[in-house]
């Protein structure tokens, strides 16, 4: 009892020795080895008000990321797509800091940074939201809720962002001529037929289906301590850290995004290589992952039926 | 529209004196010194709570007793229609001061002159008493937290329909237009912190409501009070036996 008192002293005196202590053994303050990312669960279809929601946890951090649809009239510009709008929400429940202006910039970044990727990695094909030619389409809300702000934020954001887009189903809907899109009842599956009967032949009925996904990109967060690179950080690593690097993949293994924000040390090329060889490794763990909860999901539902 | 059906059943299958099933998990987030998540039927809260620390703006301090703060939020996903404003709207407002003064009555505040106590509740799915499920997660979390109490505060709903009083409604019977009446109570003490309803009822049906939602109460509280000693008994287990 004593000396663990006496390790928390020394951690809250010392954090920078405490940190560097554990390096110096190889290994970090949660016993992980420096490689090595936190667990990570993804729980789909967690909030069922949403049309597609996933809850993922990467050690204590916590997202819950949810999206809701709504119709709106295609763009002149593009008048066979849909759209995609994202926010990143850090509540104060978050974390025991309350700096909400620090906040509003991290927030900002990582919900840029998380529809970038979505972009470049073209998982969401802007066409698959369109209802109907120039006169209506899908605006997909992409609300991401930080519940646990444990560190590697970015990380946890995007792999909710997309995890949110594998569990989302396009309501069925009915559009009329005038380009009004009404829904379709969900009690009225079998009755399908009888409303196209007493409707105008020219409604138009959309079946309810599932987006075809693209390639996902991955993201792993690296930081840089003395010549140390450390997967993963928690938030407490985070505070201590010279900087981070951030490498979003996508699936082949082709570098989307490159995100260091400052720091005190300066990388080099082969530095760099090797956070990019890092986070090849920890895209295909989180693609096993995905695929598994994914595949646990389809049987619990197979077994509520 | 029928809300009782004539073999006495509700929309959603249950009696009219019936809650909704509840579920209540209590430290499931770490970084926090006190967390709740609630599931009453498809309602899904989840509090937190950070402090006693010391008074963020020391103008607010107050020298004989704890600082209360408290913060409700909904989540842009959380109901049928995607939310603008998921807080600092009216209804916010309104709720976080609920939330904050019910939970007053039960903190010994007096026993941590100037610090302060913040309870965030974010709504991350709404079918109805949701004002009940936030004040129920919120003095778990309190509970979880440690900070020390008179009792838990236990709430529930009802309401009257169909010539019939309700128990805990979702979200279509609250959206029927009957009166809905939300009640906090102490349970040890039976006394009533919060009592809220805005809608005409007749005096002596009124009581038949009140007597319901507080039996609701009480109800809820016993299986609060479970959640709490289990994760309490399994926590005892996880540390082992305390050495002075």
């Amino acid at each position: 009892m004593d000396s663990q008192l006496e390790a928390e002293a020394f951690k809250r005196i010392y954090p920078e020795e405490y940190f560097q202590r554990f390096l110096s053994e190889g290994t970090r303050p949660d016993g992980r080895p420096l490689g090595r990312a936190r667990s990570t669960t993804i729980g789909f279809g967690a909030v069922s008000t949403a049309d597609g929601s996933a809850l993922v946890k990467i050690g204590s951090t916590t997202l819950l990321a949810g999206i809701k649809l709504e119709v709106m009239t295609p763009t002149a510009e593009a008048p066979d797509a849909g759209k995609i709008a994202a926010t990143f929400e850090m509540p104060p429940l978050c974390s025991p800091d309350a700096r909400p202006e620090r906040r509003l910039e991290e927030t900002s970044v990582v919900v840029q940074q998380v529809m970038n990727a979505i972009e470049s990695a073209g998982l969401v094909n802007t066409k698959e939201l369109l209802i109907s030619t120039g006169k209506a389409a899908w605006v997909a809300y992409l609300d991401i809720y930080c519940l646990d702000a444990d560190g590697s934020l970015l990380d946890a954001a995007l792999l909710a962002a997309v995890a949110a887009f594998a569990d989302l189903t396009l309501p069925p809907v009915r559009v009329n001529p005038e380009g009004h899109v009404l829904p379709v009842l969900s009690g009225a599956q079998g009755g399908n037929l009888r409303e196209n009967g007493d409707a105008s032949s020219e409604v138009v009925t959309v079946e309810r289906r599932k987006l075809t996904l693209g390639a996902m990109p991955w993201a792993a967060t690296i930081g840089l301590y003395k010549g140390h690179l450390i997967v993963d950080p928690t938030a407490e690593e985070e505070a201590l850290l010279e900087s981070t690097v951030t490498t979003i993949l996508d699936e082949a293994g082709r570098l989307i995004s490159l995100f260091k924000p400052g720091g005190i040390t300066a990388v080099t090329t082969a530095l760099i290589q090797d956070c990019v060889e890092l986070t090849r490794h920890r895209a295909r763990e989180l693609k096993q992952i995905l695929e598994e909860s994914s595949q646990e999901d389809e049987d619990e539902g197979d077994e509520s039926q | 529209m029928e809300y009782v059906s004539p073999e006495g059943l509700r929309l959603d299958g249950r009696r009219p004196k019936e809650v909704r099933q509840l579920k209540c998990e209590l430290a499931v987030l770490h970084r926090a010194d006190g967390s709740a998540y609630l599931e009453m039927g498809n309602t899904k809260v989840l509090a937190t709570v950070y402090g006693p620390h010391e008074v963020s703006q020391r103008s607010q301090s107050l020298h004989d007793r704890a600082l209360v703060h408290c913060e409700y939020s909904m989540a842009t996903f959380s109901t049928g229609e995607r939310r603008r404003r998921p807080k600092g709207d009216r209804r916010s407002v309104e709720l976080s001061l609920v939330i904050r003064q019910s939970m007053e009555a039960a903190i010994l505040t007096h026993l941590l002159p100037r610090t302060q106590i913040d309870i965030y509740v974010q709504v991350l799915q709404a079918d109805g008493g949701t004002r009940a499920a936030c004040i129920n997660a919120a003095t778990l979390a309190l509970a979880d937290a440690g900070v020390p109490m008179r009792d838990l505060v236990a709430s529930c709903a009802a309401g009257y329909l169909n010539g019939t009083p309700l128990l805990d409604l979702n979200y279509v019977e609250d959206s029927a237009g009957g009166p809905d009446l939300t009640v906090a109570l102490l349970p040890k003490a039976e006394k009533v912190t919060l009592l809220q309803m805005d809608s005409k009822l007749p005096l002596d049906t009124f009581e038949a409501v009140l007597g319901l939602a507080m039996d609701g109460c009480k109800a809820i509280a016993a299986h609060m009070r479970q959640a709490l000693l289990e994760h309490t008994r399994k926590q005892a287990v996880v540390r082992g036996p305390v050495r002075l």
